[in-house]
């Protein structure tokens, strides 16, 4: 294992120290404890807030996108395991304004345990709370279990549209309604080509043979749909976007945002060869490309390999994508 | 039972459940990943220590939110947020009730029950702890004195662990085993036995 770190159980505290001190005018700590962070103005007083939170190695996701216009605030768990329900209540009670806090987060078994729980003890309090998963992507489940999937790269939308909701002051259940509706439109698939190597146990996230890839893989190294040979960027946009358009039953005159996702270790340029085979795929087919977004949006430490994922616009979903947004990671307007 | 009884009972139980941490281990890693003990050991002393530290005039519900807060931070783990998530909503049906008898630790346990077969998505005969937590709500509801019902469910936890033997575990990492796990009694259930006997053997005096 060749990694720049320090002792493998300080990687997390470390990391977070250097967001917060790169960052002090975006984000903060409540209390003292590191695994929690809210955005430097938080609470906002009768504006709904917004809880994520996930395990830690997939950085921008989940702690860069707190900040104006994005979640209020973020419970850090380890190296790809869930915070704890106590960390993700003092982050609902930071960020509560009086209009209560939508727990938005990708759907993984311990993560929904420990929001779950952090929704009764902030109920105990008198905090409403309400929750919307991630479950973007289309190869962890078929279709018909759309419910049961698995949260990717796509949560981005879901961040941006109802962090424009919670900016313009719409109510706990109109923010909530706003993601859960982005969330019905967006679709992500992804390949990877080598694994990452977790700092704890040293131990590879999945094993691949040279000249493979494993489409459909999860942002932890879960086995995707199938494994095969390694294809031509071409070959591998017009799949995965053929599988998204299906998906979402996208037609001549659908408007969509493209986000073009490196795992880790994949060159930008590489993004840009998916990207252009996306678009003229895209464009191909009458559908227009609203809005792209091209880069490391989530990652999984240094697992090479990229995701595609469309958002199906509307004139709503638009806007509030458009909307003005800054967080140590992503800015818009 | 008062407030000041029930945090006494319940920290004198948890000393002697501590006792089972090993053996809770051991069958967790024969089903699970085997952090079932440390969930238990650390679980337990968190509860005793923050019980400690309530007033005497605590309510029950109030007892039972920080029994539910301390496990859950102990040591987070699915087992933990599933119990302490059972223990807050049991609470909600105690309300501002200062006396616990027979029919509101029925109501509790119940309504435990319910919270986990929600929150952990399984049914009684999935070979979890809800096998053992549903048989004690069962017990509870049929027992007509306190002294005979502490008795009857420790019986009762009892037999469902034995009968989660024969059956295949159909929730978390123990259903990946899928076959094999018939055979060997569920970790969960049997972590509750060994609370619900605890509970018995220190409601005894002469013990």
């Amino acid at each position: 294992m060749k990694k720049i770190i320090n002792a493998p159980e300080n990687f997390v505290d470390e990391f977070v120290a250097g967001i917060l001190l790169a960052h002090p005018d975006l984000v903060k700590t409540p209390g003292d404890d590191l695994r929690v962070l809210v955005r430097a103005d938080a609470p906002l007083a009768g504006k709904v807030g917004i809880v994520t939170g996930g395990g830690s190695g997939h950085l921008p996701l989940f702690k860069g996108y707190v900040g104006m216009g994005l979640c209020s605030g973020v419970a850090i768990g380890n190296v790809f395991s869930s915070p704890s329900s106590d960390q993700i209540f003092q982050a609902t009670k930071a960020v509560n304004g009086g209009a209560g806090v939508l727990y938005l987060y990708g759907n993984y078994g311990g993560d929904v345990f420990n929001f779950d729980l952090a929704s009764d003890l902030a109920e105990l309090e008198d905090i409403p709370t309400r929750t919307a998963l991630g479950r973007d992507d289309v190869a962890s489940q078929p279709r018909e279990r759309k419910h049961d999937r698995r949260g990717v790269a796509g949560i981005l939308f879901a961040y941006k549209a109802a962090g424009a909701a919670a900016e313009r002051g719409d109510s706990l259940e109109q923010v909530a309604a706003i993601a859960e509706d982005v969330i019905e439109h967006t679709a992500t698939i992804g390949i990877g080509l080598a694994p990452t190597i977790l700092p704890t146990t040293g131990k590879p996230s999945f094993e691949l043979p040279d000249g493979e890839m494993e489409i459909g893989i999860g942002i932890h190294g879960e086995p995707g749909s199938r494994r095969g040979p390694l294809e031509s960027a071409d070959q591998i946009a017009e799949h995965l976007t053929t599988a998204l358009v299906e998906d979402l039953g996208l037609q001549a005159g659908s408007r969509v945002a493209v986000l073009v996702n490196g795992l880790g270790a994949t060159p930008l340029e590489e993004l840009y060869l998916l990207y252009r085979k996306t678009h003229q795929f895209l464009t191909d087919r009458g559908i227009e490309i609203v809005k792209n977004y091209i880069g490391e949006y989530a990652t999984s430490l240094e697992m090479a390999g990229a995701s595609i994922s469309l958002l199906e616009l509307n004139d709503e979903r638009l806007e509030l994508l458009r909307a003005p947004a800054r967080s140590p990671f992503f800015q818009e307007g | 039972m008062q407030g000041k009884e029930i945090n006494d009972h319940i920290r004198r139980s948890l000393a002697v459940l501590i006792e089972s941490a090993d053996e809770l281990r051991d069958l967790d890693q024969a089903l699970g990943d085997g952090d079932l003990g440390i969930t238990i050991t650390a679980g337990s002393n968190a509860v005793i220590t923050d019980l400690g530290n309530l007033p005497d005039d605590a309510t029950p519900t109030e007892i039972a939110r920080t029994c539910a807060k301390a496990f859950a931070n102990a040591n987070p783990s699915t087992m933990a947020a599933l119990v302490a998530g059972a223990l807050l909503s049991g609470s909600r049906i105690w309300e501002d009730k200062e006396e616990i008898g027979l029919s509101e630790a029925a109501d509790f346990v119940s309504a435990a029950a319910a919270s986990i077969a929600q929150r952990g998505k399984t049914q009684v005969g999935d070979k979890t702890i809800l096998d053992g937590i549903a048989a004690a709500a069962d017990a509870l509801a049929a027992a007509s004195d306190s002294a005979e019902a502490c008795s009857a469910v420790a019986d009762a936890a009892g037999r469902a662990v034995r009968d989660t033997k024969d059956l295949q575990s159909r929730r978390g990492r123990a259903s990946w085993l899928q076959e094999r796990s018939i055979g060997l009694a569920d970790p969960g259930a049997t972590a509750f036995q060994r609370f619900a006997e605890a509970w018995s053997r220190v409601s005894t005096p002469s013990q």
